[in-house]
């Protein structure tokens, strides 16, 4: 199995006509992901790739079934066109597109929790289920079929990651890359624990980045979870980063380091790991 | 993007959240001439993108012209954490019953928006929160949620705001949660909000940080004279001549140059260096599919840069091409020749024509990649990391 997205994953891209729509949409195609149609406002009739393009998502959905999309679109188009998928019934939503406003991901947030959508990104490569679809910008090359899954805050991690998976003969089942702006849809928390349903997943590996609360999150559910994590955080030696000032430290409390981070997922129960190298020796310590 | 707090004021201002009268100057003349307007107990306060300000000496309080002006000619010599002072503002000296602390920001594990008041304000609030967090009351909304009067009240009550001043205090609470909203801010504070002897509110300070990604859609905010700026302080050359040419990059004490590709493997190959026991000279960030006219300008950072022993590059193509990189790095050895030792590891995208690119080039011209060692997918990452701190060494002791 695989989470979020499968080969039966009915697939939409908003933005298809765009020069980056396009080129990807194809690569997706290619990797044989199940793309059923694209949207741009405008331009619905044209064909992209062989997929038929319509003017609003909520078409899209009735002629295609169309239930995951991804947006490829300017960041400050991104949230009315997440907005219009989630109440169009897309359950699923990749944001590609770095530097949407961090007030507009509020809202966006907002209204994926009302109606149980699920939303990873902006700035992130996107979701593999190696062998079975690609959304997003990944490499394929560093992808295989296997059984441990990732979530990572950034795109290259998550491909050195699942590179050494797939040397090492583990393989993958999902990577999920969250992504790098400050305001993110989904979280390592979130993502965590449908690893955990997924009975393929043996082992998580989650890597975070110096700032931000989310792999602190991830502490709240690692302690409860059955599929062991590992855990990487880049920052170690980073020069200590700029804050936000004091109403976000009194918010955030002590913005954690990558040490701080580090520290605390070990606490948690996760397992720390320094060097990409680390991780399949880890895996054949806990028997996976 | 973080505002001086005169610009701060201005915002304030169309809020009508009460601001002292105050003037900017440049000059201690100016300041001057702006005491003599203004009255004479005044505080002159610096105009920097940092916090920090009062207890780096940043503010003098003086009586009368001549005093207001001398103690401009010493501010406008300070440097507060590297940023030195342009500008201050001269504002009347208040006299001050209580001082108040009203801020709002975004929770990002929430995903709220947060009020934060407390009837201790002043320089020190950080530390109030963290040692008595029960004086601190916090007031969480959704992005699409009104704070309303009433809300604003009940905050006032509770950070002790006397009964005669609250309705004062409510439209000073919600415009600043409004223009909090309306600006896309990520940070706004009045720090202190101070009660004054004839029972006036009156916001002291303000402390505006705006969402840069947002600054497109607030195009009244060029009309006030704020545009989008560094914050970082006074840059290195080498820094300046790298945000000239769009490049993320930082100068670090060590001596390998960190030439990666995406964000996150620019922060994690750092910690490599570190692990196999190398110092980076850098942190460089290439950003998605650049250019080899991009390509070649990191590598120009580097290779004039006299700290630089060894250069670290990995790329893995995901959005960009390794043929891409390759190009830009041949382009780079052609019409600038290298001087230190490369070792580096392309995968991902195009990653064999890269290599394939690279072997071409050599083969044409030896000379120009003596010092050039280019790796594919075989060898792993952490191994070119100890190459990079063995070639800095190498280097180091052959000098």
């Amino acid at each position: 199995m695989a989470i979020l997205v499968t080969k039966n994953s009915n697939v939409m891209i908003q933005g298809i006509t765009g020069g980056a729509g396009k080129f990807h949409s194809g690569r997706m195609i290619e990797y044989g992901t199940n793309i059923v149609g694209g949207v741009t406002p405008g331009k619905g009739g044209q064909e992209i790739n062989g997929r038929p393009v319509f003017d609003t998502v909520a078409e899209c959905v009735e002629k295609t079934g169309a239930d995951v999309s991804a947006i490829f679109l300017p960041a400050r188009f991104v949230m009315e066109a997440a907005i219009e998928a989630i109440r169009a019934g897309i359950k699923f939503l990749v944001v590609i597109p770095e530097h949407i406003p961090i007030h507009d991901m509020l809202y966006v947030r907002r209204e994926a929790i009302a109606h149980g959508t699920t939303v990873i990104g902006g700035n992130t490569a996107g979701i593999i289920s190696p062998g079975q679809a690609n959304l997003g910008i990944m490499p394929d090359i560093a992808f295989t079929p296997g059984r441990v899954g990732t979530v990572s805050r950034s795109g290259s991690i998550t491909y050195y990651v699942a590179d050494t998976l797939t040397r090492s003969g583990y393989g993958e089942t999902t990577c999920v890359g969250l992504g790098g702006d400050p305001i993110l849809g989904s979280t390592f928390d979130e993502i965590l624990l449908k690893f955990e349903d997924d009975p393929d997943t043996k082992a998580v590996v989650m890597s975070g980045e110096i700032g931000g609360v989310y792999e602190e999150k991830a502490c709240e559910v690692i302690p409860d979870m059955k599929t062991p994590v590992l855990a990487m955080i880049g920052g170690v030696f980073a020069p200590p980063g700029k804050r936000m000032g004091h109403a976000g430290a009194i918010v955030e409390g002590k913005m954690g380091t990558a040490k701080e981070k580090l520290e605390m997922l070990a606490d948690a129960g996760a397992h720390a790991c320094k060097t990409f190298n680390d991780i399949p020796a880890t895996l054949k310590k806990l028997g996976v | 993007m973080r505002l001086y707090e005169f610009e701060g004021k201005q915002l304030f201002k169309k809020f009508r959240i009460p601001i002292p009268d105050s003037r900017l100057a440049t000059t201690p003349d100016e300041v001057f001439s702006a005491v003599n307007e203004l009255g004479t107990a005044v505080a002159v306060k610096s105009q920097v993108l940092t916090g920090g300000r009062g207890k780096a000496g940043g503010i003098k309080l003086a009586d009368g012209a001549n005093e207001a002006r001398t103690a401009a000619e010493g501010l406008f010599k300070l440097k507060i954490k590297n940023f030195p002072v342009e500008r201050v503002l001269i504002e009347p000296k208040l006299d001050i019953k209580q001082e108040y602390y009203l801020g709002v920001t975004i929770d990002r594990a929430n995903y709220t928006l947060v009020v934060i008041a407390s009837g201790e304000g002043g320089v020190d609030i950080e530390e109030t929160a963290a040692k008595n967090p029960d004086k601190i009351f916090k007031k969480e909304l959704r992005i699409d949620q009104d704070l309303f009067g009433f809300d604003a009240i009940d905050i006032a009550k509770k950070i002790g705001i006397p009964s005669a001043l609250l309705k004062n205090a409510a439209p000073i609470i919600v415009n600043l949660y409004n223009m909090f909203r309306k600006y896309d801010a990520k940070l706004v504070e009045i720090n202190p909000l101070v009660l004054t002897a004839d029972d006036q509110l009156i916001a002291a300070d303000a402390r505006v940080s705006l969402d840069d990604d947002a600054v497109f859609r607030h195009p009244e905010l060029k009309e006030l004279g704020i545009e989008m700026r560094h914050e970082e302080g006074e840059m290195s050359p080498r820094e300046q001549q790298a945000t000239e040419w769009g490049i993320p990059y930082l100068d670090l004490d060590g001596n390998i140059g960190m030439f990666p590709g995406g964000a996150g493997f620019g922060i994690m190959g750092n910690d490599f260096i570190h692990y196999y026991g190398g110092e980076p000279a850098n942190f460089m960030d290439s950003g998605g599919g650049p250019s080899p006219e991009r390509i070649a300008k990191m590598l120009v950072l580097l290779d004039e840069n006299p700290n630089v022993d060894a250069i670290f590059g990995a790329r893995f193509g995901g959005i960009s091409r390794c043929d891409d990189f390759a190009t830009g790095v041949i382009m780079f050895l052609k019409d600038h020749g290298l001087s230190k030792p490369l070792v580096m590891r392309m995968t991902g995208n195009m990653w064999q024509e890269g290599v394939r690119m690279f072997a071409k080039a050599k083969e044409e011209n030896p000379e120009l990649f003596k010092l050039v060692e280019a790796h594919g997918i075989e060898t792993p990452i952490e191994e070119i990391s100890k190459r990079a701190v063995e070639l800095a060494q190498q280097a180091k002791g052959g000098k």
